[in-house]
């Protein structure tokens, strides 16, 4: 069955596993709006169609395991249903309903039960007692190990290491640098002092780095040539 | 002065985002332009960024554009309960 309704007009409609949208035009997001204001079931079903890849995408970066995003997926459109009214359309309502799922998301992680995390001190950058930087070479690197990939593959490393990191820095760093919230607002949104997370997200920075050097290495070798 | 090596680091978040004042992002700047490994952990710091943002941000990408159809329906089914 091909799914189609007026939040989703502009995209290619799907198969019946799943539904490709776009998101909505400012003018529909309006409609959208005042629909869920007023409680009609069309408007949620609009909603969850239009917004469902944005939030499922949100709720897959932070939630690392399919059940826990679908939940959050679910608790996002609950939550922007019941609280439209409290939408102040100061920003964009795409933006509002990112924020939403963000906060289902950290919520989420809070109840959640802590996962095994790898320690990331041994990746951070180390200095004699002089205060001079000492290179530790990542264990791939020593073993002489050098990675060609290409851009997908590089791609899902990259995540895949992101996914590695204890959930107090990825939070961080997805916050900042994939989100694009300032650090303030990051602040906010953690309930966190400004300190905290520019500590946690230079960490969170530099353990990447570490992960990633035998790539980077071979990126800068690439350039030389 | 110049800035040691661990210094360096601790401001370097703020230096990257212009976020210090003159003097500290001169006395960073001058670290840079003299110390090698610092100059490289900036550059390779710099790429992470990059390719992290470029990690979640490929048109193609499966994962933000589609949503099974089923979640849709559990997720309407979820709010009809409620």
């Amino acid at each position: 069955m091909t799914v189609a309704h007026e939040f989703s007009n502009e995209s290619a409609l799907a198969d019946d596993s799943e539904v490709a949208c776009k998101l909505p035009t400012l003018d529909a997001e309006e409609q959208l709006v005042h629909s869920l204001r007023n409680g009609e079931d069309s408007g949620f079903e609009a909603l969850v169609r239009s917004y469902g890849p944005q939030v499922m995408a949100i709720a897959r970066r932070y939630m690392q395991s399919e059940a826990d995003a679908s939940d959050c997926f679910q608790d996002t459109f609950i939550a922007v249903f019941q609280s439209i009214d409290g939408y102040q359309q100061r920003s964009s309502f795409r933006h509002w309903v990112r924020g939403v799922t963000i906060n289902k998301c950290l919520m989420q992680l809070r109840k959640r039960q802590r996962r095994r995390e790898e320690s990331i001190e041994h990746m951070l950058p180390l200095f004699d007692d002089r205060g001079n930087r000492v290179e530790v070479a990542s264990p791939r690197q020593k073993a002489g190990i050098g990675e060609l990939l290409d851009a997908e593959q590089l791609r899902r490393v990259v995540r895949k290491y992101i996914d590695r990191l204890p959930d107090h820095y990825r939070v961080v760093l997805l916050l900042r640098d994939i989100d694009g919230y300032t650090t303030r607002e990051a602040a906010a949104i953690l309930g966190i002092k400004l300190n905290a997370v520019k500590t946690r997200l230079h960490r969170a920075r530099s353990a990447l780095r570490f992960m990633l050097e035998p790539v980077l290495e071979q990126i800068d070798s690439d350039a030389d040539v | 002065m110049m800035l040691t090596c661990k210094e360096f680091d601790e401001f370097m978040t703020d230096y990257l985002e212009d976020g210090l004042p003159v003097w500290q992002k001169y006395m960073c700047w001058l670290h840079v332009k003299m110390c090698r490994e610092c100059a490289h952990f900036v550059r390779q710091y710099r790429r992470v960024v990059a390719l992290e943002q470029a990690a979640f941000d490929s048109p193609d990408d499966p994962v933000p554009n589609s949503v099974p159809e089923e979640l849709v329906q559990a997720a309407i089914a979820h709010r009809n309960t409620r």
